[in-house]
């Protein structure tokens, strides 16, 4: 986060003028809005800059005929009415075209979003485990969302408004120098003062912000950890330390926004005041001149309304600016995602793996999860024969999950081979590859749908014959016939909640219908009372029969029974046998397998 | 500009069932800081009158000074000028006057803005303190029923929008209606008729704003639904994306979401064609209405000078046009700050609801400090539940003598976790008593009882500070050497020194960066630390490795040596070692004694113990053989 912080706030610009750059340019695909839109924009600000002419021209009729003896009515009252006719069709066209910018561009901004958030979904799908390794859902999310919705205000307002601002800025600029050069003048040296009140601005309160965020940041973590850790919270007795720590993070938090508003309330009142000044001295130097017969009234008028016009979009551009920082730093987390290098992908000449048997080799295997790291796993040599089950034994650490990933490709070796019936696993394609493999995790999530899509999740053409057939060879038919949808109760986030034995049941239907030759298994059963257990390894009984399984044994009967052990330590096989030949020859085994027992067994 | 206000049109409008006392709520907390509060009203109404009167004075500087008529009969402030030095020193003194007004203004308005803003803040702090201080003080059983992120969103969202409108947004709300009737005060005290004429298009703006805002609202509700199934899809999605893999399931999610994205941009671009439209509209508006003021006024002026009995002159038409220069300005802020102020109200219902919650484990008045305890525990006829009529135990009865361990199996929902909450007061009982060395738990104060009741659960939750902190977490005065003492104890010594940054290791959020086991022995070290008669333990065998699992049973041993025990059982040991087991069945004890009596009966127990470890015992055949 803090990292994230720096790198988002920091002063490289070149990249982030480069990722907004990037950015901006998906405008590009959709050519028409944006034309459009601009055309949207020229045309709203033109009729804008026409109205103060108008308005000069009604009141120039006005004192005209103020001074003159012999009034032309005629002439005048068409004077009038042709001006009000005027600024009554400015101001429908107006009207018309800011609507028409404001919408394209809206409507621009959310295709964009719409465009980034498939990208970013697409490339989060398909980014092998290394990556997920490093990013968590939450960091993900926060990019898919907020810095997504970032970006999409940055380009459907901010882009157009900075463009608006400009135009509006040189446009009132040209018309008043045209129109009156001396007045202009007067009210010249404004223009720099207000931008460098804005700078002010700027620099002081940017890293003002800051703060609060970061105050309230620690504030809600404080918070977020008491919350979820409210058991522990109240079994220590420690509401009041909690609540004065919570009291300490939120004073420190209103310090810095009485701080803020400090700045604040002077900063802001006093840009107000700087372009109040400018319609002072108009209003002065106008008049005197007005006194000495050389400007207008109307002129006068139409000068003072201007000059709002110009300090409209310099507002403007100093909210954009501060508008594009952030923009920039989320275009840039955004497009860390998109450019990430996905380490696992298929090769141009991959093959499609058929009629597998399920002899799968390790050769010589040694496992990096950086280039440069420790390795994980060393020179893994082990054979497992079509229709044999193997079991993974070792602490935690020692390498038992890595085995596994590298079967259906999660990651790849960095040295030697992982070969399925004598196919290289990185010679074929992952979705032919995957599609033979089953697997079932510990933590089983389940996705939102019914019963029966979370079962057909591999398999999304299954019919509900073959659907209830795994069911019932994981046992879960009972339970899922037992609700009131049956196979289509919702499950998932918004739907009924399962227990964790269900879902694992589940997880094992959605694995036999596969019907996968090679099967993967994390061997424990969490949180599930005795009887649970029981059925759930029944329906893993009938699950591995048949194929190569591999286990990551919690058990000793899944030990004792498996055709082959590897027994692992720190990235290495340390022993590999059977259980006979192992309790014989391998005294750690014999150390693991005996301490273990004593816990579990029944004593004789 | 746009899209914030297409944000605020789109908060949820919730029809707010008590909004007067919400804000009654709400008074007391301001009460604290009226004064401040009334100082800063004081203060805008001076400053937004000062912004009234600079056109008013620019009227003057036409009629009195730039165009003077001839028996204008206007009256002016600095005297009627003839000559032209008397012309241009009376626009002098004028503009005098404007500058010291924006001088005024804008320093009554920096120290109005800082005053709002410490009342408001301090308001906001206080409510803070004042919900966290209410959520400390509700029972678990609170917490059973709200989510942490239901809670957490109170906290964040509610009280943000609750910010908003505190400080700021109701200083716009003030000023925009103060601006808006003074300058039609203004302009009726100069020309009542042109008044009149002036204001034709006020009524439009509002139902513009009002049929537009609504409409927009609308729509934006439909919208939030849409963004919210992408945001569920891209949460599952991303948080299950090995299993997604792992089926191959890519390309059919990505398919599925792109339609969900797609109808999520469709719904908030028609959304959009609402909430575009209004900020044009007004501005159309009050550009027709300048047209309408210097037309009708130049019409008049070409004339006679005189409408409908009262006299007009050029100032007068320049100080109207530049009243209606600013009329859009106050409606829209006012249609904004309206949706926004009703989101705020019910933000600050969510709010009181949850400070009116009254799901509470309070001390008695007459509560007396827990002696040391002995620990001898007794159910008597214990019922208890977390909602009315659905009690999860049902007269249990239990008799612990101090020193013994009691074991309780069941399945999911039987009540074993219910039974635990009960020891340190998490919970009350309905019915009968929870009996401590013959002291009702509820007559003596909770954090006196909690101290002497250790309890290690399954789920370890660590807090990210140090290794030293999170031990020391129930007994703050520890010195370091007896929480090394402690962790030594909890076989937890080993793995700590071994750490590059040892006791002083910062340890991520909930613990990240330790093991499953090595946050369980944190977790028996910190109860170690305590030193508590009564132990309660959820035993968690899941995720941990063998020799792991071991190191941790050995710990345990050493804490349940001598104390009594209650444990959630999943091991065999703990099974066989208890000294009494309670077989616990929809919310009753159906069997209860030791290991080998249980066996014997051959009842309940004896079904769920040969199933769980037939298989084991066929292994152990093949051990033998």
């Amino acid at each position: 986060m803090a990292v994230r912080a720096e790198r988002g706030e920091g002063g490289d610009s070149q990249v982030e003028g480069g990722t907004l750059r990037r950015s901006l340019s998906y405008l590009t695909r959709y050519p028409r809005l944006t034309t459009t839109a601009v055309l949207g924009l020229l045309l709203a600000t033109a009729a804008q800059l026409a109205v103060p002419q108008i308005i000069q021209n009604i009141i120039d009729v006005i004192t005209n005929n103020m001074t003159v003896d012999q009034i032309d009515l005629a002439a005048a009252d068409q004077a009038l009415i042709t001006a009000m006719v005027m600024i009554v069709v400015f101001a429908v066209a107006r009207g018309i075209f800011a609507f028409i910018q404001t919408y394209t561009s809206q409507a621009l901004s959310h295709n964009i979003a719409f465009e980034l958030r498939n990208d970013i979904f697409s490339q989060i799908q398909r980014l092998s485990f290394s990556y997920h390794d490093q990013n968590q859902t939450g960091q993900l999310m926060v990019r898919a969302t907020d810095d997504v919705e970032r970006l999409r205000g940055f380009i459907g307002q901010g882009a157009l408004q900075a463009l608006q601002a400009l135009i509006l800025l040189v446009g009132t600029l040209s018309l008043l120098f045209f129109t009156n050069l001396k007045l202009t003048l007067y009210i010249l040296p404004i223009l720099p003062i207000t931008m460098v009140v804005f700078g002010l601005f700027g620099v002081k309160a940017q890293p003002l912000f800051r703060g609060v965020q970061m105050k309230l940041s620690t504030a809600n973590t404080i918070l977020q950890e008491n919350l979820a850790g409210i058991k522990v919270v109240k079994a220590f007795a420690s509401e009041a330390r909690e609540r004065a720590r919570f009291r300490q993070s939120i004073d420190d938090l209103l310090e810095q926004r009485l701080v803020v508003s400090r700045t604040l309330s002077f900063l802001f009142p006093t840009i107000f005041l700087v372009a109040n000044m400018g319609q002072a001295a108009v209003l002065y130097f106008g008049g005197r001149e007005i006194i000495g017969g050389t400007l207008t009234v109307g002129e006068w008028q139409k000068f003072s309304i201007y000059l709002v016009y110009l300090f409209f979009p310099m507002g403007q551009l100093g909210f954009i600016i501060g508008m594009m920082a952030q923009a920039g730093a989320s275009a840039e987390r955004i497009f860390e995602i998109m450019d990430a290098k996905n380490d696992v992908e298929d090769k141009p000449d991959a093959v499609e793996l058929v009629d597998v048997k399920g002899n799968v080799v390790f050769e010589g295997v040694t496992f990096r999860y950086f280039v440069s790291g420790e390795a994980v796993l060393q020179n893994i040599n082990f054979e497992a024969e079509a229709g044999q089950t193997i079991a993974l034994l070792g602490t935690t650490g020692s390498g038992k999950t890595t085995i596994i990933n590298l079967i259906p490709r999660f990651y790849d070796v960095s040295e030697g081979r992982v070969l399925i019936d004598g196919h290289d696993v990185r010679d074929v394609t992952l979705d032919s590859l995957r599609k033979r493999i089953g697997i079932v995790l510990q933590e089983t999530t389940l996705f939102g749908g019914t019963i029966r899509d979370n079962i057909a999740f591999g398999r999304p053409e299954a019919t509900m014959a073959e659907v209830e057939a795994a069911a019932r060879a994981a046992a879960a038919h009972d339970f899922i016939v037992s609700f009131p949808d049956g196979y289509e109760t919702a499950v998932g986030e918004r739907g009924t909640t399962l227990s964790g034995g269900q879902k694992q049941r589940i997880a094992i239907a959605r694995a036999l219908l596969l019907n996968p030759q090679i099967l993967i298994l994390d061997d424990s059963t969490s949180s599930v009372d005795l009887n649970t257990e029981y059925e759930i390894q029944q329906a893993l009984d009938t699950l591995m029969a048949g194929r190569t399984s591999f286990v990551i044994a919690q058990r000793i009967s899944t030990v004792v029974n498996a055709d082959l052990i590897l027994v692992l330590d720190q990235g290495q096989i340390v022993a590999q046998g059977t259980h006979e030949t192992l309790l014989e020859n391998e005294p750690i085994y014999a150390e693991i397998y005996h301490s273990q027992l004593d816990d579990d067994m029944v004593a004789a | 500009m746009f899209d914030r206000q297409a944000q605020l049109l789109g908060v949820e409008v919730r029809q707010a069932r008590s909004v007067r006392s919400t804000l009654s709520r709400l008074w007391q907390y301001y009460r604290e800081y009226r004064w401040l509060v009334a100082v800063a009203f004081l203060l805008i109404v001076f400053s937004t009158g000062a912004q009234v009167v600079v056109p008013v004075l620019t009227g003057q500087a036409v009629d009195c000074y730039l165009a003077p008529v001839e028996g204008g009969g206007v009256s002016c402030l600095f005297g009627e000028a003839t000559t032209t030095a008397e012309r241009l020193t009376g626009l002098g003194k004028l503009i005098g006057l404007v500058v010291f007004l924006y001088v005024g203004g804008t320093v009554m308005t920096s120290v109005q803005f800082y005053l709002i803003s410490v009342a408001g803040f301090r308001m906001l702090r206080n409510i803070r303190a004042d919900v966290f201080a209410h959520t400390q003080r509700l029972s678990l059983g609170y917490f059973t029923e709200h989510e942490t992120g239901d809670v957490m969103s109170r906290f964040t969202n509610d009280l943000d929008t609750l910010q908003q409108i505190i400080s700021f947004g109701l200083v716009q709300v003030i000023q925009g209606i103060l601006f808006l009737v003074m300058i039609v005060g203004a302009m009726f005290a100069n020309h009542v008729p042109f008044a009149i004429i002036s204001l034709v298009t006020l009524p439009l703006m509002f139902l513009a704003t009002q049929w537009l805002s609504r409409q927009a609202r609308r729509a934006f509700r439909e919208a939030r639904k849409e963004i919210g199934a992408v945001n569920a899809d891209l949460q599952e999605s991303i948080a299950a994306v090995r299993e997604v893999q792992a089926f191959s399931r890519e390309e059919e999610n990505i398919e599925q979401f792109g339609a969900v994205n797609a109808a999520n941009r469709d719904a908030n671009v028609r959304a959009q064609a609402y909430s575009s439209a209004l900020a044009p509209t007004l501005e159309a508006l009050s550009y027709i209405n300048i047209a309408i003021v210097a037309g009708v006024g130049g019409y008049v002026m070409l004339r006679d000078g005189i409408l409908w009995g009262a006299p007009i002159s050029l100032g007068l038409i320049v100080t109207f046009i530049s009243f209606a220069q600013q009329f859009n300005r106050p409606v829209q802020q006012l249609a904004l700050l309206w949706a926004n102020l009703q989101s705020a109200i019910a933000g600050s219902e969510r709010i009181f609801d949850l400070l009116d919650d009254t799901m509470m484990i309070e001390d008695k008045a007459e509560a007396e400090v827990m002696p040391p305890i002995q620990g001898d525990v007794v159910f008597q006829k214990v019922w208890a539940g977390y909602k009315p009529n659905e009690p999860v135990l049902k007269g249990i009865d239990l008799a612990v003598e101090k020193g013994e361990m009691v074991a309780i199996v069941g399945p999911t929902g039987a009540g074993k976790t219910t039974i635990i909450n009960l020891l340190p007061r998490f919970w009350d009982v309905t019915d009968g008593q929870v009996l401590i060395d013959g002291i009702d738990v509820r007559d003596v104060t909770r954090d006196s009882l909690r101290q002497q009741i250790g309890l290690v659960l399954q789920d370890t939750f660590l807090f990210s500070d140090t290794i030293m902190n999170n031990i020391r977490y129930g007994r703050p005065a520890a010195t370091d050497e007896e929480v090394v003492e402690a962790a030594k104890l909890a076989r937890a010594d080993q793995f700590i020194t071994r750490l590059p940054q040892g006791y002083e290791t910062v340890l991520g959020e909930r613990g990240t960066g330790l093991s499953q086991g090595q946050r369980q022995l944190l977790a028996i070290a910190r109860v170690a630390l305590m030193d508590p008669r009564i132990l309660i333990l959820d035993e968690a065998t899941s995720s941990v490795d063998t020799r792991t699992e071991r190191q941790i049973q050995v710990a345990l041993d050493k804490l349940l040596a001598g104390r009594t025990s209650f444990v959630i059982a999943h091991r065999l040991s703990t099974i066989r070692n208890a000294d009494q087991l309670l077989v616990l069945k929809d919310g009753q004890i159906i069997e209860q004694g030791t290991h080998d009596s249980l066996l014997a009966e051959q009842g309940f127990y004896y079904d769920l113990y040969m199933n769980q470890f037939r298989r084991q015992e066929e292994s152990e055949k093949d051990v033998v053989r």
